[in-house]
């Protein structure tokens, strides 16, 4: 992966250090889930909002898509607290 | 960075760490997306109804009764 590779070619046998090597392992990992996130909701929305595909996006449809997200961030929340701060 | 670098010990912690968040992220996904499909039939409105945000709690909290229902079932087959 190119963004692993030290950035400076020059002197091949230079070692990036943990601590950089950490950082953008964080930064890819951030992106990686973000990224995932993303295709989830995209997907989740297509199916709620654009039911039948038009020659364009319509306005509700458009009102449909930031209200589908909007709630599919607020589930994803329900659901980790009800995983994880339930007190049963 | 070579090899070696990868029994650093810091790196170790990171790792173990990161996995177990990825564990809990994929877990939180994966229930989040059936859960959505079970308790939201309509059009997202501007705000859940109480009857939608309880059951996608419900929900979550029922896969994990049934997931150590499960478990036991099979540990019960030997």
């Amino acid at each position: 992966m190119d963004s692993f590779s030290s950035p400076s070619s020059s002197s091949p046998s230079s070692q990036m250090s943990t601590e950089d090597f950490m950082d953008q392992l964080k930064v890819q990992l951030a992106q990686a889930y973000a990224e995932e996130f993303l295709e989830t909701v995209r997907g989740k929305c297509f199916d709620k909002c654009i039911t039948k595909p038009g020659s364009s996006l319509s306005g509700g449809e458009s009102s449909c898509i930031s209200r589908c997200v909007d709630r599919y961030i607020e589930a994803t929340g329900i659901i980790s607290r009800a995983l994880f701060n339930s007190q049963r | 960075m070579d090899a070696s670098a990868l029994s650093n010990p810091q790196l170790q912690q990171m790792i173990n760490q990161e996995k177990e968040r990825a564990m809990a992220t994929e877990m939180i996904a994966k229930l989040t997306s059936a859960c959505w499909d079970k308790c939201i039939t309509g059009t997202p409105g501007s705000k859940f109804s109480s009857s939608e945000s309880s059951c996608l709690s419900n929900c979550a909290q029922r896969y994990m009764d049934m997931s150590i229902m499960i478990v036991k079932r099979f540990q019960s087959m030997h």
